[in-house]
């Protein structure tokens, strides 16, 4: 210790002893992300591909970091640059601060005293969307009092061990829990029923995986109306997902609309080799747009689809512009309130050609030959009446 | 496919095939864009709690997301490994710091393996580690020689159960923010970054960080803490001496009845020399904390000096206070007092029965009274003199102007930022590679001898 205390000063070779004071710790974390660039120089603390990697594109952290942490790390990235270690003069490009994560409190009051009881002492009566309307100690079986929700803690033991977590339903469970239960930058409501849901989920696009995942590519031609609306459904998807998350990083609608994409084409019929290969069109658009959220069981489902190509590397879908467009619409041709005829147009047809075609049909033209049409009524996308005199 | 789905199974034979493949492994591609993506590394307390799982996930996906768009992603990993715990669990456990951290990252570490997070595990950095606080050191004296660092004696917010000097924002309500002990003020030397270099650079580039929350946006703007004023100069009565205040309410100068100094302003020094009393008083309250929120909760304490200064426009004396919530880190440590128009100063003043003069009247002919509390807003001046009528912004340009006319006083943007306190008592950190000689001069340590450990 002696030899650690005393040296002598280098400059006046007096006797002089070392500074036993050590750094605040944001010393170390102001410029962390900067050295991550180039960890393995171990003859300068930066070198060029901190320029090439910096600033941050997107830094994800708690909101109490706002004034301490980024400020120092932002006068840190200054300092850097004005020594002439990088040519950055800001270190985060983007920030996304994180909500809590918010649970239920339980406790009881004894002489002012609160003492709280965590989940896992206590039983629980529930309604029928299995939120908790009561609870029990587990060693008394006398009731606690609900609390407010609040930002998971030690003080207020409403935590949850995420190991438990996924030492019972796996990784992606978690993961898919947490990015479907609130956007992002809102609190986040710990729930064992959401929990258990997201893993239900997993469970359906297993099966659903197990199923479709080695059908053969479909003759393009042949498609029915059935499977050109499951088509655009899945395209619509790619186009809801990439504005979700590309635009606004808000991963809970677009884990939404996959959902909802795998509840249509669960309920899709046919054995017909065209309907397998549209749902298994679908079934590689949902594990590539779900590969960030889940990626073990998008993984293993993607290698028995038979691909070559590693997943993380697959690259993301693009939507076909050809499967969004509608298909045409059939309009009923009633004259003077009488069905006579059926026509199609585009969803996007004018008044004009739809009145044109519906006058034009063969049967109409029998129904009016001799009258005078006096006006036609065209109600969107559903018929056409015409009305003749004489 | 196995008929049932088995999470267990198939997550740890993809993750083992993604460390066999090294499939997060990256470095710098010229033909691809890059895309940076980096969660705020965690403590190693021991293991994940819920907030780091969320926040590492949302990372995650974020990353694995640019993957399939193409870009050159780093995601990289490390641990905050200097800190508080650890010295507790040391004591608490008998295992030593580093120990007791290395086994926590191991841990944590097969965790964040676990939850699949896609990070470059070959760029780990442990804060903790020679190799990296090397640098820091090295950066340090580098600071050092460009006159970034200096070591003052300076009032800290001591934390008298964990031993150690809290910044500003440890101190939560005057109570550390670990211990939540009552903090109190002391005097030991300090190194300082003179951050406050950079308060006009940290301010304005904050407008272009479009990609920030506003939030935060506004907290660092609050902090840093811009504000336009004057300073003026009050001669002491009797010598050459003045006292020197920093204000951004020039035009309320005609309603001054008294002024008030910190306890270690060089006035309250030297009179606290001279009187037993007045020494008396600062030993009684500096253990008070210095936080914002303290200092506006406490009750106003002040003695009178015993000397006056001389107001710059009327010539009246003003008496000198010293006071309990004059702060000598902000502006001059002096404030002149206007009790009419500034809350603070009407308590103070109402406390010790101090003149409180009206100067301000509301523009929209409201009346006021300030028996009740001061009048805080904007208006028009009155028992100015020959500024009375103006509006407050008239009359700063106004005063503003005849001030610097006479060399009594000149324009100032004045911070709320201070320079960062940067030394800690602690075990479980970097060492501050510095040696000081047996006359006290201190000196970085040169280049071959970093790392200190």
């Amino acid at each position: 210790m002696d030899d650690f205390l005393y040296a002598p000063h280098p400059e006046t070779g007096l006797p002089s002893r070392r500074e036993t004071d050590t750094f605040d710790t944001f010393f170390e974390s102001s410029w962390y992300f900067a050295r991550f660039c180039c960890t393995d120089n171990h003859n300068a603390m930066l070198d060029e591909r901190a320029d090439h990697w910096l600033p941050v594109d997107q830094y994800v952290g708690g909101i109490e970091h706002a004034v301490l942490h980024l400020l120092y790390s932002r006068f840190f990235q200054k300092l850097m640059r004005d020594l002439g270690l990088t040519c950055h003069g800001e270190p985060f490009k983007n920030l996304l601060t994180q909500g809590m994560v918010v649970a239920e409190t339980f406790y009881r009051e004894e002489g002012g005293r609160r003492t709280y009881y965590n989940f896992k002492e206590l039983e629980f009566e529930r309604d029928d969307k299995g939120r908790i309307i009561a609870a029990r100690l587990s060693s008394d079986k006398l009731p606690v009092t609900i609390g407010k929700r609040e930002k998971m803690s030690k003080s207020k033991n409403n935590g949850i061990d995420p190991q438990d977590i996924i030492d019972k339903y796996g990784a992606d469970t978690v993961r898919l829990f947490i990015m479907f239960a609130a956007p992002p930058d809102q609190s986040l409501e710990w729930s064992d029923s959401g929990i258990e849901g997201a893993y239900r989920f997993l469970k359906r696009l297993w099966k659903y995986a197990r199923n479709n995942c080695r059908a053969a590519p479909a003759d393009a031609t042949a498609y029915t109306g059935e499977q050109r609306d499951a088509r655009r459904k899945i395209h619509q998807t790619i186009v809801k997902v990439n504005d979700d998350i590309g635009r606004r990083y808000t991963f809970n609608t677009a884990i939404a609309a996959v959902m909802e994409l795998l509840n249509v084409l669960s309920r899709m019929n046919g054995q017909s080799a065209n309907a397998a290969a549209v749902r298994r069109e679908g079934l590689e658009v949902m594990v590539l747009l779900l590969s960030p959220i889940i990626p073990h069981i998008t993984d293993a489902i993607w290698r028995a689809m038979g691909k070559e190509t590693a997943l993380i590397d697959a690259g993301w879908p693009q939507a076909d512009e050809d499967a969004l467009v509608e298909d045409e619409l059939q309009l009923v041709v009633q004259v003077n309130g009488k069905k006579r005829a059926q026509i199609f147009a585009a969803p996007d047809a004018s008044e004009e050609s739809i009145k044109s075609d519906a006058l034009g049909n063969e049967n109409v033209k029998r129904h009016i030959s001799g009258k005078t049409v006096a006006k036609v009524i065209i109600v969107p996308q559903r018929l056409v009446n015409i009305v003749v005199h004489g | 496919m196995d008929r049932a789905y088995q999470p267990q199974k198939i997550e740890l034979e993809v993750q083992a095939a993604w460390k066999e493949k090294r499939a997060f492994k990256v470095t710098e591609d010229p033909d691809r864009e890059k895309f940076y993506c980096l969660s705020m590394f965690p403590y190693p307390s021991g293991k994940l709690h819920i907030g780091h799982v969320r926040n590492y996930t949302i990372g995650d996906v974020i990353a694995r997301y640019q993957r399939l768009q193409g870009r050159n992603v780093l995601q990289p990993m490390g641990w905050d490994a200097f800190g508080l715990p650890a010295e507790n669990a040391a004591i608490e456990n008998r295992v030593a710091p580093a120990k007791w951290t290395y086994q926590n990252i191991d841990y944590m570490r097969t965790q964040l393996q676990r939850l699949g997070f896609a990070y470059d595990w070959g760029r780990e950095i442990a804060t903790c580690r020679p190799e990296y606080y090397r640098w820091e050191q090295w950066f340090f004296t580098e600071l050092y020689r460009k006159g970034l660092v200096y070591k003052k004696t300076a009032p800290v917010n001591w934390d008298p159960v964990d031993q150690t000097v809290l910044a500003n924002e440890q101190v939560i309500d005057g109570r550390g923010w670990r211990s939540g002990a009552v903090v109190e003020r002391k005097e030991i030397p300090q190194w300082f970054l003179k951050i406050t270099d950079y308060s006009e650079e940290l301010l304005e580039e904050l407008d272009n960080l479009d990609g920030w929350p506003d939030s935060v946006r506004t907290m660092q703007r609050n902090w840093i803490g811009r504000s336009e004023g004057v300073e003026i100069d009050f001669p002491i009565a009797g010598g050459p001496e003045k006292l020197t205040v920093f204000t951004t309410r020039p035009d309320t100068l005609f309603g001054v009845s008294y002024m008030a100094v910190a306890f270690e302003h060089p006035v309250a020094v030297a009179a606290a020399q001279r009187r037993a009393d007045i020494a008396a008083f600062v030993q009684k309250y500096s253990s008070a904390g210095t936080s914002e929120a303290e200092l506006e909760a406490m009750e106003k304490e002040g003695i009178p000096l015993d000397i006056h200064v001389t107001h710059p426009f009327t010539g009246e004396a003003l008496p000198v206070w010293v006071a309990n919530f004059i702060l000598m880190g902000y502006g001059t440590g002096a404030v002149m007092g206007v009790p009419g128009h500034d809350s603070r100063d009407w308590e103070f003043a109402t406390k010790h029965e101090l003149p409180i003069r009206p100067v301000i009247r509301p523009a929209d002919g409201a009346v006021i009274n300030l028996d009740e509390g001061a009048y805080v807003q904007k208006g028009i001046l009155e028992n100015s003199g020959e500024f009375d009528g103006r509006t407050s912004e008239q009359a700063f340009a106004a005063i503003a102007d005849r001030l610097e006319g006479t060399g009594m006083g000149r324009r100032k943007v004045n911070y709320r930022l201070r320079d960062w306190g940067i030394s800690r008592q602690r075990y479980w950190g970097c060492p501050i590679p510095v040696i000081t000689d047996e006359g006290g001069g201190s000196a970085p340590l040169p280049a071959h001898e970093l790392p200190v450990v």
